[in-house]
């Protein structure tokens, strides 16, 4: 993926892939000729401006989520379990 | 697969063998403060394992929990790894960072006990889809013919800069995102917690799950897609609301 070189950067990118390549995009993991298709693309549809905006947040949110499935009792226990096996290591 | 085996693999892909005990030399390719947690984790130090499950233990068990589908499976897959790690932290070689190395085992643990305990399971808890068929966004919402072939006809509603703070806030918003992070498929599941919630550098993540960066990229951005669209859902039931 970080060496596509399939499609030239004069050549259109449609939104329907712009929308494939957006994680890719993102993380800096496209080929430079990608890059400026999709950076070319991004200036002029708003409708890609929005989607791609969209990811970037959604990517930076989930590392922020409360988490719902972590037990403070729970993880108590495997700090007991892990205490306990130390001492008779 | 018995825990020796498992963690002889620090590098995943290559073939168990003996390897041998370096624990009085912490790995120098290790970042500083790595090596300095290392060597106290081999000194046996509890206050250091405490902060390593402190640290991991709720993003191992969300992952667990996407292969076994239990959560008290998915705690005792844990237990094992925290148990495994400790044994095997000898034989930990540094090719890859602590954190790498843990979720590896974790990983080849749940996989393991998913497999045996995939027979109680209901089909829909492993859910897997098709890489090379499914897209990211519904296809209806691009033109599918004419002069627009392939560009929006449904385009995403922009959000303002203020929206990503209001979804923090808003508990409604928080569920329909970790729902939409629970009911991942497993594939996509590990890709998300492991890149986006726990930070892990995308190399890392191809070496823990053994995929290719095509392969994660192609999963990471379904992922991200499907808890976009769950606050997209969210949204639009505000707008209908008011």
């Amino acid at each position: 993926m970080a060496h596509d070189a399939s499609q030239s950067v004069h050549e259109e990118i449609t939104c329907r892939e712009v929308v494939e390549w957006t994680s890719a995009y993102l993380d800096a993991h496209v080929g430079e000729d990608r890059k400026q298709q999709i950076a070319l693309h991004l200036a002029a549809c708003a409708g890609c401006g929005a989607y791609v905006g969209q990811i970037a947040s959604v990517r930076d949110l989930v590392r922020l989520l409360p988490q719902t499935v972590d037990s403070p009792s729970e993880s108590e226990q495997v700090r007991q379990a892990v205490a306990a096996k130390l001492r008779r290591q | 697969m018995n825990a020796a085996t498992t963690t002889r693999r620090e590098s995943i892909g290559q073939s168990p063998r003996a390897l041998p005990n370096t624990s009085s030399v912490p790995p120098r390719s290790l970042p500083n403060d790595e090596q300095r947690l290392l060597a106290r984790l081999r000194q046996s130090d509890e206050q250091a394992f405490d902060e390593l499950v402190t640290k991991h233990h709720g993003a191992l068990i969300r992952m667990a929990m996407g292969h076994v589908g239990d959560r008290e499976v998915a705690e005792e897959v844990v237990q094992d790894t925290w148990m495994a790690v400790i044994e095997s932290l000898d034989r930990f070689e540094g090719r890859s960072s602590l954190r790498t190395w843990i979720f590896g085992i974790m990983i080849h643990k749940a996989k393991d006990r998913g497999v045996r305990e995939k027979r109680h399971t209901t089909f829909s808890d492993f859910e897997t889809f098709d890489e090379e068929q499914e897209d990211a966004v519904d296809p209806s919402r691009f033109h599918r013919s004419g002069e627009w072939a392939g560009h929006w006809a449904f385009p995403p509603q922009p959000w303002d800069d203020q929206t990503p703070e209001r979804l923090l806030a808003s508990q409604q918003a928080v569920q329909a995102m970790n729902r939409a992070i629970e009911a991942l498929p497993v594939t996509l599941k590990d890709v998300l917690i492991l890149r986006d919630v726990e930070g892990v550098e995308a190399k890392q993540v191809c070496d823990i799950l053994q995929i290719t960066e095509t392969n994660l990229y192609v999963r990471l951005h379904r992922a991200r897609e499907r808890v976009r669209r769950a606050v997209e859902t969210y949204l639009e039931g505000c707008q209908r609301a008011v």
